[in-house]
């Protein structure tokens, strides 16, 4: 069965500036209910990498350097 | 992969969900015998998992001395389930209630208290006084994993059960499942085994249409559930689903008992209180949805009347608890609390005993019906139990699990055949090609579900979404992950046609209306006592089918008298479907 | 340099001397993790780093950790030079809840000035309960800073003890600040009814419609009947929300000379208040009450009518 791929606007925003996980930070990563965030490669920043988002906040409540933005999911807001 | 190779990780007690009955429970076996290895293994992470990864701004439900007595919160439960309870387990967790509050006290748990620091307990109910805020609750999450580090539990994060084992005489042996970072395989045997897995509270899908956007955290979506039923547990009154008030579109909770002592309260279009029923209950929801899709609908949490203090105080506590994101929701569409009221609407449904009472059946000692398995928190039947509930049944199921433990000899031997087939089908969708992504699937058997299971509930309507649903079961050969993050979706997937499915097998098999809402059958709207005045029985026949029986209510510990008069002289004087 | 037996605790100390305050403060993040009692030792040594940044990630985690094992540490911190620390502290020490570190948290209010750290030693020393924080508590209740004599009003309050009386309810009438005269109105309940109940009577009268609400539910708890007058001119405050204590504290107080207000409150066109006043005719039961109880039966709102069903079947008892 083909498939294809579809793109998404995602909910949560990492300022790369701000983004430590370059230095062995990975508090959003590690506090997501539904483990969304990862390491982009490309930039050993985190990212969102599956739109699956409750919009709980941990992620960005627990972030040392505010870099982490929740927005509510574009379908609800 | 095979089955030879996966080394089994032994331990007496496994706790199976870290949010909030979880950690209590796993913390208890270690305060009863320090001696006793306890794991907790969770699909996130135990720091910020569960229903209340950003804490509770209230306890519903909290029996204080001087306030209330067991005997009158346990007539309230009886009378808002239609009689439908196990009092033993409602009288288990309301004489430990306020002994509870008091650990967490001591825990350093914020609950609210007045300037002579006594409890700050608010009526919100006209016959009983039950509410106690905590409107600084953000950090329960924290001093839980405080506890667990302190009392030296093994943590296990990112690892989903799939399948609990037996042995030989049907007693718990322990449970296999799979890291969701990495897609190993996991086998854990142990003496005893507690299920804390949530709310199964995927099955539905929210009117947004976004797949996650769901009243509880979809981290819990029956997997506990599934697992219960696939071992051989009974599992209890599923007919009677959980649907909650909520903020429309966010949906998430509004918290009328946030609001309510302070004033707010929920209206219609004309700002007007419409609500008879007293207690929080199906009779309660049913009232709200007609009101909504009514002339004088829809439905609003209305708060435009109350005094800048107030409303300072509301936003403060609501912006920084439980669903803090709401504050930001409200910015985006310009809503003030100050100048509007908020539109609200009704949840997707789910199985949550927390307000509810429908669950994986367990009696006053945490007890499953398997031997050995114990069940808390909001996946467990004791009905209205929220978030005290939750820790008091911890508490329990840590008490029972270590006991029974302590009790058995050596450790169990495993079923190698059973688990060969499991790590089959875990692996399955990894071998897939050009398959159904996980997200398509779950769609659409969510979707089936509002289309014909959603209350108002329709015979002919439920029997077609029960074929429809056991349909995308047969696709479940072509569901493929291409990653072990898109596996844990694939499996949870798998869970959620088995809630499904059962939530239409149980409502059909209760050939009445009862809760109000949450079981309201159009064509049959009758209670009826003479044939259903029972819990319902859902569980796995010999040939692995999903069979039904009764389970006679237990003699009342509490007999209602004249407090049922007055509790529906309160109430509503129409009938109860009317 | 420490060597530490747990190899992830070890690993951790070494990332905390690092030369790099972002490894540092990542590091301070693991510590959360690790169940070795000594990892209090390093975040001790965290709270300590030159780095504003690293302090704060260590402040920010200290209530993760039991607060007795970083006492000293906390108290330090609230003089920090960094707010969020500083904060932090105040927060943490608040949760000590243990008596045993009273002597320190009373030494170090002692030596404070700072209103500040005054006030987080003072909300730390509350639910301690100990007596020895009394004379400082009392001192401090004529503090400039209204926060400091709002912190000495809850230590005081949870003491509960009589000769405290006069002091609080000193506060209570004439503090500058309307949260404080709240918080003091409120602590009066844990006294007998005849020496709290006159001064609750007169705060009635507050120009805060808070501090009267605190003051009729006071004379509510209380049970106060001779408060009786007062509330009834309090059922006719400009504010509802004083009206609806009001109201409340005549239903405590079960008095039928009460009932004509309640009948004026039950036609309140604000619904919260006709509430109020039908659960308080219930609790009254009196005959007099029936015209209204059964007024209220036809009620637009109802959570009214809910209560005029309970309160007529209070009386249908009574009789």
């Amino acid at each position: 069965m083909p498939t294809a791929t579809q793109r998404t606007s995602v909910p949560v925003i990492v300022d790369e500036d701000k983004c430590i996980a370059d230095k062995g930070c990975t508090v959003c990563i590690d506090v997501c209910p539904l483990d969304v965030l990862w390491i982009n490669p490309d930039t050993g920043k985190a990212h969102m990498r599956y739109d699956e988002c409750w919009y709980c906040l941990p992620c960005e409540a627990d972030c040392p350097t505010d870099a982490v933005k929740v927005e509510i999911p574009y379908l609800l807001r | 992969m095979n089955a030879s190779d996966i080394s089994v990780i032994d331990t007496d007690v496994l706790v199976i969900g870290g949010g909030t009955a979880g950690p209590m429970a796993a913390v208890t076996v270690k305060e009863q015998d320090p001696s006793l290895d306890v794991m907790l293994l969770e699909k996130a992470n135990v720091k910020r998992s569960g229903a209340i990864s950003m804490g509770m701004d209230g306890l519903n439900n909290a029996i204080v001395p001087g306030h209330s007595t067991p005997e009158q919160y346990i007539k309230e439960i009886t009378i808002a389930n239609d009689g439908i309870v196990h009092q033993p387990a409602l009288m288990a967790y309301a004489q430990r209630s306020f002994p509870m509050i008091e650990k967490l006290d001591s825990w350093g748990v914020h609950f609210q208290k007045d300037e002579t620091g006594d409890y700050d307990m608010k009526k919100v109910h006209h016959l009983g006084t039950y509410v106690l805020p905590m409107p600084e609750g953000h950090n329960v999450k924290k001093i839980l994993y405080r506890r667990l580090r302190r009392n030296r539990v093994q943590i296990e994060n990112r690892f989903q059960a799939t399948r609990l084992l037996k042995d030989a005489d049907g007693r718990i042996a322990g449970m296999i499942g799979v890291n969701t970072r990495t897609a190993e395989p996991i086998i854990i045997r142990a003496k005893a085994v507690i299920m804390a897995t949530g709310a199964a509270g995927r099955i539905g899908l929210p009117t947004s249409g976004y797949l996650f956007g769901t009243y509880e955290n979809p981290a819990n979506n029956g997997d506990g559930h599934a697992m219960a039923f696939h071992v051989g547990a009974d599992l209890a009154n599923l007919e009677c689903f959980q649907i909650n008030p909520l903020l429309k579109d966010y949906n998430g909770p509004a918290c009328a008992y946030v609001t309510g002592p302070l004033g707010g309260f929920t209206a219609n279009s004309q700002g007007e209180r419409f609500i008879e029923c007293d207690y929080w209950s199906g009779q309660m929801m049913l009232e709200f949805f007609k009101e909504l899709e009514g002339g004088n609908g829809p439905v609003f949490l209305k708060l435009d009347h109350l005094a800048e203090e107030t409303i300072q105080e509301i936003e403060t506590v609501l912006h920084t608890n439980e669903r803090p994101s709401r504050g930001r929701f409200h910015d985006g569409r310009e809503i003030d609390y100050r100048q509007n009221m908020v539109e609200m609407h009704i949840s997707e449904v789910g199985f949550c005993s927390g307000h509810s009472a429908s669950g994986v059946w367990v009696d006053e000692t945490g007890a499953t019906t398997v031997p050995g398995l114990y069940g808390a928190g909001d996946m467990a039947s004791v009905a209205h139990s929220y978030m005290l509930g939750a820790f008091v049944y911890g508490q329990i199921c840590g008490e029972s699990a270590a006991a029974f433990a302590k009790g058995r000899g050596e450790m169990p031997s495993l079923d190698q055949a059973f688990i060969a087939a499991e790590l089959e089908r875990i692996q399955a969708p990894l071998k897939v090609a050009d398959g159904i992504p996980p997200a398509q699937m779950e769609y659409k058997v969510r979707r089936l579900v509002n289309d014909y299971l959603q209350p108002p509930k329709v015979t002919r309507k439920m029997e077609i979404g029960l074929q429809r649903i056991l349909a995308v079961r047969e696709d479940l050969p072509r569901l493929q992950a291409t990653d072990p993050h898109e596996l844990l979706r694939a499996l949870e997937v798998q869970s959620i046609i088995d809630c499904a499915e059962m939530a239409a097998r149980a409502s059909l098999y209760r050939t009445e209306s009862r809760w109000g809402l949450y079981h309201y059958r159009v064509d049959l709207p009758e209670q009826n006592d003479t044939d259903w005045f029972c819990h319902t029985r859902l569980y796995k026949d010999d040939n692995g089918n999903m069979a039904h029986g009764k389970r006679p209510v237990a003699p009342y510990l509490v007999e209602l008298g004249e407090e049922k008069d007055a509790y529906q002289k309160l109430r509503v004087r129409k009938a109860a479907n009317a | 340099m420490k060597r530490y037996d747990d190899p992830e605790l070890q690993e951790i100390a070494e990332r905390l001397a690092d030369p790099d305050p972002g490894i540092r403060r990542v590091a301070v993040l693991a510590l959360v993790d690790s169940g070795e009692p000594e990892a209090a030792e390093l975040l001790i040594q965290a709270l300590k780093d030159e780095d504003a940044a690293v302090r704060q990630e260590a402040a920010k985690v200290v209530d993760e950790f039991d607060a007795e094992d970083i006492a000293d540490s906390l108290l330090a911190a609230l003089g920090d030079a960094d707010e969020v620390v500083r904060n932090a502290a105040a927060h943490a020490l608040a949760d000590l809840k243990d008596p045993g570190v009273a002597p320190p948290l009373l030494a170090a209010l002692e030596r404070s000035d700072d209103p500040f750290v005054v006030a987080g030693i003072l909300r730390a020393l509350k639910p301690l309960r100990v007596v020895a924080a009394q004379t400082p508590a009392l001192t401090r209740l004529n503090d400039d800073d209204p926060h400091v004599r709002r912190e000495a009003v809850g230590v005081l309050g949870w003491l509960k003890a009589e000769e405290n009386l006069p002091a609080l309810i000193d506060r209570a009438k004439s503090d500058a600040d309307p949260e404080v005269r709240r918080a003091a109105a409120g602590a009066l309940v844990y006294a007998a009814p005849e020496r709290a109940g006159p001064p609750l009577m007169v705060i009635l009268d507050d120009p805060h419609w808070q501090v009267r609400c605190e003051a009729a539910i006071g004379i509510g708890k209380l049970d106060y009947r001779a408060g009786l007058e007062p509330l009834i001119a309090a059922s006719h405050d400009t504010t509802w929300q004083v009206r609806e204590k009001a109201a409340e504290a005549m239903g405590k107080l079960r008095v039928a000379a009460a009932v004509p207000a309640l009948g004026e409150c039950a036609r309140d066109p604000m619904s919260n208040l006709r509430k109020a006043a039908i659960g308080a005719l219930g609790a009254i039961a009196e005959p007099e009450c029936r015209p209204f109880i059964e007024l209220a039966l036809d009620d637009p709102d109802p959570d009214v009518r809910k209560l005029a069903r309970w309160a007529q079947s209070q009386l249908d008892n009574a009789a």
